[in-house]
């Protein structure tokens, strides 16, 4: 094991150090929590994910180069083996469809992700003892009723699949807009995690479209991380990002990936398209050059797909951009019943409201999406926006 | 390993001849294949009597079924699966057969 953590991080300190920590956590763990199915996969995983935290915590330059390879390219031209076909056994095992979704999200983050219950409770904002019953229940659930502990045979892979690019997308939201008063607004170690899994499972189905349009989409994501939130711990919006400090592999990667499924010439799913529109946005060295016609168009393909208010609004937000906000603010008002608990509706019309000189209304507004928003960076940013108004 | 499919209803009224041929035709099939163990339709709850001989005295009859509510137990398969993946698509299956929501346990 040792020998695999060596050929992975480059360094034989490391990997003996987090070799010892796997081994000192084992010896910790398994009486209280059951051995696991695989002893040798947990050990190496937990292994990985220590090894990674340490390098994380040290922040010499060139270690910061071995951290971003890790986001990059999980396997560097290693050969799949047995331990990649292990996590995937268990990635399918904790996705199962007889799971709750947030007992699926919890489980893979625990047993794939090697997250330790305070980061999974905190994560989505519950005690940690209700986490701990969470997964206990989920796991007596698994051996009560058998859930198998298998990769779906191949005429199941596509609805399993897509089961769990649903929970990946779900931990790399969390990670990137993270909820909570208290928490960090952005959680670089659930979009990494999330990253990571998506890529291991295209290696499992590299032909597969969704699953290369939500990596796209993440990477894209991700590439605009530290552009994101300021000094100051306030939301930057995509308009006001420094592109300059966005990361430029991470975008061509993208990039290469949205141009490959393109070029497939199969009908686009949801994450392709959502990673196509991330894709004209980033093409745009600077926000007066997007292509707004193209981000609309893109919009009315996903509209088709899926009838949520929340793609309505958002294609709103870009109508706004090629018809004004008069014909997009219509737009969004239409869409009242059913987003208006959503922080988002809210500071849409704000937004809209503002453009169109009608302070009082686009305060009103304001209001009520700092007092729906979750997020310390949103809300920084909301209560800069309305104290500014006139 | 053996599972109850609960057959869940909350109307009165058997299945209608449609569904009685689609059940007919599902259970012949998980047969052949050897899923079938059990399995039976049963009368309404207000054909039901529960009996409580847990106390020191005598048994205590009480007309109706132990459980007032809108949805009700209507019939029930136990099958023989592998593993919970197959009993689920078994469960699919007969859901679809009797047009009914089905609950999927296992059996300890």
């Amino acid at each position: 094991m040792v020998a695999a953590l060596t050929r992975r991080f480059g360094d034989l300190d490391i990997a003996e150090e987090a070799a010892a920590e796997a081994f000192a956590t084992a010896v910790e763990r398994w009486p209280a929590d059951g051995v696991p199915p695989n002893p040798g996969a947990w050990l190496t995983t937990t292994a990985n994910r220590k090894a990674i935290d340490r390098i994380r915590r040290e922040s010499k330059r060139d270690d910061k180069q071995k951290e971003a390879q890790m986001v990059y390219d999980d396997d560097p031209g290693e050969p799949p083996g047995a331990i990649d076909d292990e996590r995937l056994r268990l990635i399918f095992t904790c996705c199962h469809p007889a799971l709750a979704m947030e007992t699926r999200m919890a489980l893979t983050l625990r047993m794939v992700g090697g997250l330790t219950m305070p980061e999974i409770a905190r994560a989505f904002l519950v005690q940690e003892s209700t986490m701990g019953q969470r997964i206990t229940r989920a796991k007596a659930k698994i051996k009560a009723a058998r859930v198998p502990y298998r990769v779906p045979s191949a005429e199941d892979l596509p609805a399993r699949v897509s089961g769990v690019l649903a929970v990946l997308f779900l931990v790399f939201n969390e990670g990137y807009l993270a909820t909570g008063p208290d928490s960090d607004p952005v959680r670089h170690d659930l979009t990494a995690e999330a990253i990571r899994l998506t890529r291991l499972i295209r290696t499992l189905m590299p032909d597969d479209g969704e699953v290369a349009g939500l990596l796209a989409l993440m990477l894209l994501t991700e590439a605009r991380r530290t552009a994101r939130v300021s000094a100051s711990g306030e939301l930057v919006p995509l308009a006001e990002q420094d592109r300059g400090a966005w990361d430029v592999a991470l975008v061509a990667e993208g990039h290469r990936l949205v141009r490959e499924r393109l070029a497939a010439g199969v009908a686009p799913g949801r994450y392709q398209i959502l990673a196509a529109i991330n894709a004209v946005h980033t093409s745009a060295r600077d926000v007066r050059d997007t292509d707004w016609s193209q981000v609309v168009a893109l919009y009315d393909q996903l509209v088709r797909l899926d009838a949520s208010p929340i793609i309505a609004l958002n294609r709103a937000i870009a109508v706004a951009e090629l018809d004004g906000p008069e014909v997009a603010l219509a737009a969004v008002d239409r869409l009242e019943d059913k987003l208006a608990g959503y922080h988002a509706y809210h500071a849409t019309r704000a937004d809209l409201l503002r453009r169109l000189g009608r302070s009082q209304k686009s305060r009103a507004a304001y209001d009520k999406a700092i007092e729906l928003a979750g997020n310390t960076a949103e809300t920084a940013y909301l209560t800069r926006r309305r104290d500014q108004l006139g | 390993m053996q599972y109850l499919v609960s057959v869940i209803d909350d109307k009165t009224g058997s299945a209608t001849a449609a569904e009685m041929a689609a059940i007919n035709a599902f259970n012949d099939r998980i047969e052949a294949e050897g899923h079938w163990v059990f399995a039976g339709g049963l009368a309404a709850p207000t054909a039901a009597t529960v009996i409580d001989n847990t106390g020191g005295g005598e048994a205590v009859f009480t007309d109706g079924p132990f459980l007032e509510s809108k949805e009700y137990l209507a019939g029930f398969w136990i099958i023989e699966a592998a593993d919970l993946d197959v009993a689920l698509k078994l469960a699919a299956e007969g859901s679809k057969a009797c047009n009914r929501k089905v609950e999927v346990r296992p059996f300890l």
